[in-house]
């Protein structure tokens, strides 16, 4: 038997494994402690030859998409969902790209990875698929349950007040003529919030609000130079939440007019609302003294971008454009409560009905 | 000939009978989450933003 055993791990593990280059991922903090739209998450890619060695002088390309659209259940950012939220291809020296990013929601997310030689023909360029999954933030859980109580609650006590008996006594302080009223003033408050809904998404689909809190004005300029280098900062200033915004910083000498390739440039995206680090990255500048990449500004409010290197720093905000979710999700959504409503009801109703004495 | 306490008692019969208490009950409850969650209109919206992006199911940006 113990020969037998010995001959199958032999051939196990003399069976031949084809090997291929590979992307290692490493997260951190840990996927289960990270929180959407709050965890500043620092992505770690390595690519590894078919023999585990590391790749000297590669290109690596990130795209980062996020999680589908979930109509039925939907996440706080449904314009995000089913999108690209980065896109950056970077000089990578020991083959290792490092970034920092803010995962807006929960789900599992896609980051489809190019690994290409910087000189042509070094090794063959590959490219893998990696799915990562964030989880849901536990508040919105507690969140939903207090509401689902208050809900239930509400309900049943209403249920409860239906159910009773309904005929007036002789003594009866709210006759008829006030309970018709009450219901009139009843009738009234649906009107004017119909009234006020409406208009409001009338309005949201010419313009756009959002709460402004905790403002920053970019205070830096966005070209900077001093003796030896000018630091500039381009790209888009207008974003629209869903769709990738293109930013450029470009470092170049500013007697000769030449690029500048062997400083590091530090990148930071900042949501004014939160003032949160939403990306950060230290870019390498490419031959032309220039680094490029794509990012989306999920929450519909301004950002800054900020490039800084030694003592030079640039910057400038953009502004984005939020959209309202789409209506039918948000329908969805209320169809959810209003059932937890009326179960409440029904039970508060029935509860009352059963416990009733029969005549 | 229908006259004026005649309409009166049957659309009081109709407003106080219970599916009709029942259907005001709902919409009103209806209105009011969708006022709390879901509306657009910007003093409620910027008021409870924090609340929504905290709440399962509901949608904010």
């Amino acid at each position: 038997m113990v020969i037998f055993v010995s001959l199958m791990i032999w051939l196990w593990k003399s069976t031949p494994v084809v090997s291929q280059p590979t992307v290692k991922i490493q997260i951190e903090p840990p996927l289960e402690q990270v929180i959407p739209d709050a965890t500043l998450v620092k992505f770690q890619l390595q690519a590894l030859d078919a023999s585990g060695g590391i790749y000297n002088d590669a290109l690596i390309g990130v795209h980062i998409s996020a999680p589908r659209k979930t109509p039925w259940f939907t996440s706080d950012f449904p314009i995000v969902e089913g999108t690209e939220l980065l896109a950056l291809e970077a000089y990578a020296p020991k083959g290792k790209l490092e970034f920092e990013q803010v995962l807006p929601i929960r789900g599992n997310y896609e980051l489809a990875v190019t690994v290409t030689p910087e000189v042509t023909g070094s090794y063959a360029p590959f490219e893998q698929s990696l799915k990562i999954n964030v989880p849901e933030n536990p508040v919105k859980y507690r969140n939903f349950a207090v509401l689902a109580v208050i809900l239930l609650t509400i309900g049943a006590f209403s249920g409860w007040i239906l159910g009773g008996d309904q005929t007036i006594a002789a003594t009866e302080i709210a006759p008829q003529p006030v309970r018709m009223l009450l219901s009139g003033v009843t009738l009234l408050a649906i009107a004017a919030l119909l009234l006020v809904n409406f208009s409001a998404e009338m309005a949201e689909a010419t313009s756009h609000s959002h709460p402004e809190t905790g403002e920053v004005i970019s205070s830096s300029p966005r070209i900077e130079k001093n003796e030896t280098m000018q630091l500039e900062i381009l790209g888009d200033t207008k974003a629209v939440v869903g769709k990738l915004a293109t930013q450029t910083v470009k470092i170049t000498n500013p007697s000769t007019g030449e690029p500048i390739t062997d400083v590091q440039i530090n990148l930071q995206s900042v949501a004014n609302e939160s003032n949160g680090l939403m990306f950060a990255y230290q870019a390498m500048p490419d031959l032309n003294g220039q680094f490029t990449w794509k990012e989306q500004f999920f929450d519909g409010a301004p950002h800054i971008i900020t490039a800084n290197v030694m003592q030079l720093q640039v910057s400038h905000e953009i502004e984005v454009e939020g959209i309202a979710p789409p209506l039918s999700v948000r329908l969805i959504s209320l169809l959810y409560f209003t059932l937890i409503f009326v179960v409440g009801l029904s039970a508060g109703f029935w509860g009352k009905r059963n416990t009733q004495p029969i005549l | 000939m229908v006259n004026a306490s005649n309409i009166w008692q049957r659309s009081q019969g109709w407003v106080l009978s219970l599916p009709f208490q029942v259907f005001l009950l709902i919409s009103l409850c209806m209105l009011i989450l969708w006022t709390l969650y879901f509306s657009t209109y910007p003093p409620v919206h910027d008021t409870l933003h924090e609340t929504r992006h905290h709440t399962l199911t509901v949608a904010c940006h």
